[in-house]
């Protein structure tokens, strides 16, 4: 797993840099789709996540779950379009899973996207994630990453 | 030139801060804010915020009546997210009104995605969010120890058990931990029009695009589910 100021970024995923998620693919053709280390650390303490309905249609760019923390909101962005075919229902009872296990167990939803290669060429992975986060968090001015729950992967 | 040494907006245009500072000027309610200072600093002297901070609602009453642009505009950037809105200011013996200068400002910030206000106003993003998506600004569980160290141990036994507490105030209508208060289905109904009609909802478009989806979202299901389309409230403004 790599690491870049303390933040976990998982080699195995695809991510997204301006809209903070992974993507993984799965072998059905399917999504998930989470918020990152680094997301999780602006974020602070969640308390709320809120995943859109099974069977809605989402537009790329759109949101799929909303976030709270103490003071902070924010949508969790796809950048795929396509219909929810399923939504972690753990994270929405427990939404510090969201601060514990960004990659595994915290995946948010998953989409079954209408057309994968249409909108896959703005994913990075590897080197490529390391430095788009880089420049992403020096743009943004945000320090190391915090794991206030603890880091489980 | 203003009045700061460090002035940070020096490279500026002029006319671009001539055109903010005639917009404040503009203001329907300019005439009713500032009649004019002689300096004498109860404004001053009664406010929490100068208490604190390096702020003056002075300053404002004093640069805005003379007309100087360039500190105008660094008061935009700047010290005009430093007052708490408090109005204590209002005792001013000419009627003057700092608290209401600064309202405007930070409108004209707002309205023109100043990045000093996106800035200002990103740690309030929830707050934001639920004043427009419930009418209510201080939900229970903002109580978080990473948001309120300063609390002291206290804030994580209260908000480990949020719903207790919650449940132990009296008026059943508070036994809420996400909202101050229950709101009403047609509360929410009403405010999401006057957001919508008063062209509030397009300024948070301004400042935040991740909040300006999600109160959209919200939003557009309550009035659909209710029968109104969006377009009508166009058609409604336009009437």
């Amino acid at each position: 797993m790599a690491e870049l100021k303390n933040c976990m970024l998982p080699d195995s995923l695809l991510y997204h840099v301006d809209f903070n998620v992974w993507i993984q693919k799965n072998e059905d053709g399917t999504l998930d789709l989470g918020m990152t280390d680094i997301a999780q650390s602006m974020a602070g303490n969640i308390i709320h996540c809120r995943p859109k309905k099974v069977g809605k249609y989402v537009k790329a760019g759109k949101s799929v779950a909303t976030v709270e923390s103490g003071k902070w909101v924010g949508p969790v962005k796809t950048p795929f379009a396509g219909e929810i075919v399923a939504a972690n229902r753990e994270v929405e009872n427990d939404a510090t899973i969201l601060n514990r296990s960004p990659y595994k167990q915290g995946w948010i939803v998953r989409i079954q996207p209408s057309n994968f290669d249409e909108n896959s060429g703005d994913l990075v992975s590897g080197d490529d994630a390391i430095s788009g986060f880089d420049s992403y968090m020096a743009e943004k001015e945000i320090g190391d990453c915090k794991h206030c729950e603890g880091f489980e992967g | 030139m203003s009045i700061y040494k460090d002035a940070k907006y020096q490279d500026v245009p002029y006319e671009e801060k001539q055109k903010l500072f005639q917009e404040v000027k503009d203001d329907l309610r300019w005439k009713s804010v500032m009649y004019g200072c002689y300096e004498c600093g109860i404004c001053v002297a009664a406010c929490p915020s100068a208490r604190f901070y390096d702020f003056s609602p002075r300053v404002f009453a004093q640069v805005m009546g003379r007309e100087d642009v360039d500190t105008f505009y660094e008061l935009l950037n700047d010290s005009v997210w430093d007052c708490s809105q408090c109005f204590s200011c209002t005792r001013c013996p000419r009627e003057n009104n700092p608290g209401a200068i600064i309202t405007i400002m930070r409108e004209v910030a707002v309205n023109h995605g100043l990045s000093s206000a996106k800035k200002a106003l990103q740690a309030y993003s929830r707050i934001i969010y639920k004043i427009m998506s419930t009418g209510t600004q201080v939900a229970p569980d903002m109580l978080q120890p990473d948001f309120f160290p300063d609390w002291g141990p206290d804030v994580k036994d209260v908000s480990d058990n949020l719903d207790v507490w919650r449940r132990a105030v009296p008026p059943e209508t508070m036994h809420t931990t996400e909202l101050a208060w229950d709101v009403s289905e047609k509360t929410r109904l009403e405010l999401y029009m006057i957001w919508k009609l008063t062209g509030n909802l397009e300024m948070i478009e301004n400042i935040d695009e991740g909040i300006f989806m999600i109160l959209e979202e919200v939003m557009e299901e309550l009035l659909e589910e209710h029968g109104y389309d969006i377009d009508d409230f166009e058609n409604v403004l336009e009437d």
